[in-house]
């Protein structure tokens, strides 16, 4: 069993690795936000290969489900956050959010 | 064992392409993709209500979402990326990639995780009697997306 919770282990946290990559090397909001979803893929990958090594898939299923419940509420409040703010700055550079307007 | 590390390779690699793409909308597309593959890697360990999930939800509803939101704002062709990016992230991720083969196995003994057991009863039983207050946050996680999409939508006075 350890070899399988080795994979999933190994593919979830090249993922995330891979989405804090995007975070830092990416300008673009939209793309920022892919990269944050990419970690999020490697969380649940993590959550049910964990719950499916030990024996606790039912247990690690139902957190899946709320993850991605949680997932979707924040996506959906994070791309109207990103049109609102693309409507303010007409870009989509984050760079351009570092000057505040008041 | 075969098919779920080709499976899971998929699944990086898609993710990856949808970090490196420069197009937005063939990022958001490896994205689904990524969806679509952890969504199946997930029906073959077994639980068929998380890959279903997966499937309709993140690869469904959150790919129409993100192409939504390209199509609103115009695709964000202005923003410019810096090149230096383009060589250094593969060469970070491969380097990162070893380091994870070899430490992996290592750290494992000392992670802290569930206990070994066989759960009895059904995926029902563990959500509505086992994890009640998660849905209850669930709950209350979606009334708060919905509250905030209204109040980020709503329709500003003139005078604002």
């Amino acid at each position: 069993m350890t070899d399988t919770w080795y994979l999933y282990l190994f593919f979830s946290a090249a993922l995330v690795f891979a989405g804090l990559l995007g975070l830092l090397a990416r300008r673009n909001l939209i793309k920022l936000f892919i990269a944050i979803e990419v970690i999020a893929k490697g969380i649940s990958l993590l959550l049910l290969g964990t719950g499916f090594a030990k024996d606790n898939v039912l247990t690690a299923q139902a957190l899946v489900v709320t993850f991605i419940v949680v997932e979707v509420s924040l996506v959906a409040t994070a791309l109207a956050l990103i049109i609102n703010i693309y409507r303010q700055t007409k870009s989509l550079d984050v760079r351009k959010l570092a000057k505040l307007k008041g | 064992m075969i098919v779920q590390t080709a499976l899971l390779v998929g699944l990086v690699l898609f993710s990856v392409l949808a970090i490196v793409l420069r197009d937005l909308l063939k990022s958001a597309i490896s994205l689904a993709v990524a969806s679509l593959l952890l969504g199946i890697i997930f029906f073959r360990m077994n639980a068929p209500y998380a890959g279903v999930f997966e499937i309709s939800v993140v690869a469904g509803l959150i790919t129409v979402l993100f192409i939504l939101t390209i199509a609103l704002t115009g695709a964000g062709d202005e923003v410019r990326e810096s090149r230096l990016v383009n060589w250094v992230f593969p060469l970070v991720f491969v380097a990162f990639i070893v380091i994870d083969a070899l430490v992996m196995k290592g750290l494992l003994g000392k992670i802290p995780a569930l206990a070994s057991g066989g759960e009895t009863g059904s995926f029902g039983d563990v959500l509505w009697k086992g994890r009640t207050f998660d849905l209850v946050g669930q709950i209350a996680v979606i009334l708060a997306g919905v509250f905030s999409v209204l109040a980020l939508f709503r329709k500003r006075d003139k005078h604002d």
